[in-house]
């Protein structure tokens, strides 16, 4: 493994026969390492590279490769997101990556606020020329240490045979769509936490624990995961679920009814989840040059156009080369709701804790 | 024995060596046991309860006063636990409380857990109970294989009780129609107290009837037919005689229910709705934001509460032991002699009994393996399709059903062998009262009432990023082999609960009597306790792999991402899309497994369950 000595097989741990396995951190480099040969180690999460349809990671290891013969994309997943680095961070352990795929600006602020130094590295952004064409609206970090590659707009989905199209905040509270909306556990799921901050942005700090309130006496549902939520939606036990505006790329796909599977945009707004990639602290100068160049890559309009389709999420450039089956059934809000780092920073923990207290006390 | 031939062909040597093992075998399982809690539990769950007692390197209180003093966790008891002194306040509002009548108390987030985790235990017993008198008591066909797969909901995948729950019980699901046939409902189940409880009823209620079964067919029946010839009514003999040698069972059943779903996680927010949060909810939202120190003070609060109710009941459990008598089975009765039996009133409560437990048990998982069968244009094999592309076409870092199901089969295999003699060593000590196996039943039940999301941080930070040594260098417990002791470590509760109240059952003479022509306590051991406690024996194997099978938390985290992906992972990881077929599939394929190593555990116990 990577840039650590491993005395594998020691075994008999503490006597029990436990494959034990010693390391040290930082003695010796990894000896498939040449100056020739860099394996690029990408931390991501699951669904982009192993989703049941499409996902972008065979396709974006394979490209790559091939325009750099010299480089391997190796994956890990791990079971934590970034708080997996957050805390070897703080316990001084050496990670088992290069770059992280998939941070969410809430993500960010919460290793800020751990952590005394950045978990990330400086960008060189000169060195990522496709930085350029980043939509400015995505680009969260006021540090610039990572890159938006995609977001997605969370909306309502809903089924037109049942509820008529949700135009605004003030008609969910209302007799017509009483019982009718799942939500997330924003404490746990991303969509139910930027529904969540949707709501704050419309009724400000002050007003949307009312406004929930409202919704709660409407009888609206908040359930775990996005998953929870969605496979009752899919059992038609509620008409109505907060969502990405990516799903009719789904149920195109699938051959559903498409009267299902409807889009609806509060406000004609949609709230934006954009997720961004960085360099990882502690990553080498030769590793940090191929990121860049990987970044690059990952930023081409042709890249841009393939990650968007096969993770069924909208690029982060302007210009992205996208197919007619994304055009069609991908839709985007007309207006972009989005609390960037600054307006979070110090306020996002406290709004959702108060938030979650109040629907379970 | 094999092994008598094997060892006088050996060596001296060898066979000084063989008996040394076999003089020293209790220790040495012992030994084997405590260590591998030590290892994957008590180790990694100090890591984390440290944080709640030691705020920047020294020993502080505050965080437990911040849960035990705040409203929201506790209710009405804050005032009480932030002004423990105030004895004149507090009587005063107790007071003013019985004025007004003894209105239902707040008791916050960890009242409510208490309260739905009773409602769960009193479903769980209420259904368990008819069921383990049904396999004790009557003959039919079929009735061994229904036994085999009494614990079958035990291994299945939150997410796929939720969606086999969504699809049976929605509003317009087929326990809906059903009831409109009979010009009934619709009822609205979901998202409400009750469907978390019957859903907690789903996972547990199999373990009270397998457990009541065990000791059910362990009932000496002489017992019975004594006290009946002596003229007690069945009423008396039943209350009298049968209720106390069931008893242990039973409430081990109980509190092993109360336990569980004290700390349930996530089945309340995916059928529920965070109106129904429990501690473990916030454990687990404050685990994701990285407070580590209000995690484990809530741990530390949820898990005190635990130990309280396991402690009770370890202390009645221990009086209840060695009773003594040589096992004379009951008869069974045969459940259907005729077609005109099918009126008598016993019969009638059976049948209704029978259509409940299809709609709570069959329902669900029927609804789930439907659902796998399922397209937009109806009846489909696409998603089995799916999992066959998956396994011949996917790429190297992408999750394959077969390596899942290999995997799971071995960690299963692996658990056995670690988990089921030393669990079986650990119960014959408990049973015959001697101290250390009472403290090691103990050490190994306590894992059942702590936060799995607590262990699996612990593990993360205690065994996958390693115990710092000195010179830089790091000792990590990872991979197969931590998979497989992390699971033994969780199935031995089950295998002690199981094995204790057979061999509680064998008659101490027979063993003494052995002891005096001159076997060993081993030889005593293994030639007379344990092919009497053989029914106990077996379904102890089968919960070691049920629960090995099911593990996902501890596994997910020592395997690092690694190729030790099971099962349940697979299922997690093909709920990608917009639609339930691939990982109903795959839940469809766990399913099949399980229910055949259980059916094969069973025979390979010779089905001496049923005859001793």
């Amino acid at each position: 493994m990577k840039r650590r000595t491993y005395i594998a097989g020691i075994g008999g741990t503490v006597g029990t026969g436990l494959a034990g396995c010693l390391s040290r951190d930082g003695s010796t480099d990894d000896p498939e390492e040449t100056d020739d040969e860099t394996t690029l180690t990408v931390a991501t999460y699951e669904s982009f590279l192993d989703g049941p349809s499409t996902s972008p990671g065979e396709w974006v290891k394979t490209e790559f490769e091939a325009e750099h013969p010299d480089v391997t994309i190796e994956w890990k997943t791990p079971e934590n997101g970034l708080n997996h680095y957050i805390q070897r961070f703080e316990e001084g352990i050496e990670f088992d990556a290069d770059i992280y795929l998939g941070v969410n600006v809430d993500d960010l602020i919460r290793a800020d606020d751990r952590l005394e130094d950045s978990l990330f590295q400086d960008l060189d952004r000169d060195a990522v020329g496709n930085a350029e064409r980043l939509r400015s609206d995505l680009d969260f970090d006021p540090q610039g240490r990572v890159l938006p590659y995609d977001t997605g707009y969370i909306s309502l989905v809903y089924d037109e045979n049942e509820v008529s199209s949700p135009e605004t905040f003030d008609q969910l509270t209302q007799d017509e769509f009483s019982g009718t909306l799942l939500a997330q556990n924003a404490q746990q799921s991303d969509p139910g936490q930027a529904f969540l901050l949707w709501t704050i942005s419309e009724f400000g700090e002050e007003g949307y624990l009312d406004y929930w309130q409202e919704l709660q006496d409407n009888d609206v549902r908040i359930l775990g995961s996005w998953w929870d939520t969605y496979s009752a939606y899919l059992e038609a036990e509620r008409p109505m679920v907060v969502s990405y505006s990516t799903d009719q790329v789904f149920a195109n796909r699938d051959g559903n009814d498409m009267s299902r599977h409807q889009i609806g945009f509060l406000e004609d707004q949609g709230y934006a989840n954009p997720e961004a990639m960085g360099v990882l602290a502690g990553t080498s100068d030769q590793q940090s040059d191929v990121a860049h160049d990987f970044f690059d890559f990952l930023l081409t309009p042709e890249a841009q156009g393939r990650i968007a389709t096969l993770n069924v999420q909208f690029p982060a450039i302007e210009g992205a080369e996208l197919d007619d089956e994304y055009d069609q059934f991908a839709l985007e809000p007309p207006e972009t709701v989005f609390f960037d780092y600054e307006e979070l920073q110090g306020n996002l923990e406290g709004w959702v804790e108060e938030w979650a207290r109040q629907i379970a006390g | 024995m094999a092994s008598e031939g094997a060892s006088r062909r050996a060596t001296g040597l060898t066979r000084r060596g063989y008996q040394w093992v076999r003089e020293r075998s209790l220790p040495i399982a012992a030994l084997v046991a405590g260590s591998v809690l030590l290892v994957v539990f008590y180790f990694p769950v100090a890591v984390v309860f440290l944080e709640g007692v030691v705020v920047d390197g020294l020993p502080s209180l505050a965080p437990l006063r911040g849960v035990l003093t705040d409203p929201f966790y506790v209710g009405v008891l804050a005032d009480l636990f932030s002004r423990p002194t105030a004895v004149g306040d507090h009587l005063d509002s107790l007071f003013r409380w019985a004025a007004t009548g003894f209105s239902r108390p707040s008791l916050g987030l960890i009242g409510f857990t208490g309260y739905q985790a009773l409602l769960s235990t009193v479903a769980s017993v209420a259904i368990g109970l008819p069921g383990a008198y049904i396999l004790a008591r009557y003959e039919f066909r079929g009735r061994r294989l229904l036994r085999s797969l009494t614990i079958l909901p035990f291994v299945l995948p939150g997410i796929m009780v939720a969606i086999g729950f969504f699809a049976m019980f929605s509003t317009n699901g087929p326990l809906n129609a059903l009831l409109g046939v009979f010009g009934v409902g619709p009822v609205e189940m979901l998202f409400t107290l009750e469907i978390i409880v019957l859903a907690h009823a789903f996972y547990n209620a199999p373990l009270v009837a397998r457990l009541a079964t065990a000791a059910w067919e362990g009932v000496d029946a002489r017992t019975i037919e004594t006290a009946r010839s002596l003229g007690a009514s069945r009423r008396r003999a039943f209350f009298d005689v049968l209720a106390p040698q069931l008893a242990p069972a039973v409430l081990a059943g109980a509190v092993l229910t109360f336990v569980f779903t004290f700390r349930t996680f996530p089945i309340v927010l995916a059928l529920g709705g965070l109106e129904m949060a429990t501690i473990e909810v916030w454990i687990f939202s404050r685990i994701q934001q990285l407070d580590l120190t209000t995690a484990a003070a809530l741990a530390i609060v949820e898990t005190v509460i635990s130990i309280g109710v396991l402690a009770l009941y370890l202390r009645f459990e221990s009086r209840q032991y060695g009773a003594g008598q040589a096992p004379t089975q009951i008869d069974r009765e045969p459940l259907l002699p005729s077609l005109r039996a099918l009126f008598r009133p016993s019969r009638v409560a059976i049948s209704v009994y029978g259509v409940f437990v299809a709609v709570l048990f069959i329902g669900p998982m029927a609804s789930m393996i439907a659902e796998s069968l399922t397209g937009p244009n109806g009846l489909t094999l696409s998603h089995y399709a799916f999992l066959f592309d998956r396994q011949s076409g996917g790429t190297a870092f992408q999750i394959k059903p077969w390596p899942a199901v290999r995997n799971s089969l071995l960690f299963a295999g692996a658990t056995l062998v670690i988990a089921l003699p030393t669990g079986i060593v650990v119960a014959v000590r408990r049973v015959r009262g001697d101290r250390g196996g009472v403290l090691l039943d103990v050490l190994a039940t306590a894992p059942l009432a702590v936060s799995g999301i607590v262990l699996g941080i612990g593990l993360l930070r205690g065994l996958v990023f390693g115990l710092p040594l000195p010179g830089g260098w790091r000792l990590q417990v990872t991979g197969g082999v931590a998979v497989v002791a992390a699971h033994a470590a969780a199935t031995y509760p089950f295998v002690v609960r199981n094995v204790a109240p057979a061999v509680g059952g064998v008659d101490l003479s027979l063993v003494e009597s052995a002891r005096a022509l001159g076997a060993s306590r081993v030889r005593a051991m293994v030639d007379v306790e344990l092919p009497l406690a053989v029914a106990g024996i077996v379904a102890g194997a089968a919960f070691a792999v049920a629960i090995s099978i099911g593990e996902f938390n501890s596994t997910v985290i020592l395997a690092e991402g690694g190729d030790y992906y099971t099962m349940p992972v697979a299922v997690e990881r093909y709920l990608g899309d917009r639609t339930l077929g691939p990982a109903t599939a795959m839940g469809t394929v766990l399913l099949a497994v399980t229910s055949a190593s259980f059916v094969v555990i069973d025979r390979v116990g010779g089905g001496r369950g049923d005859r001793l």
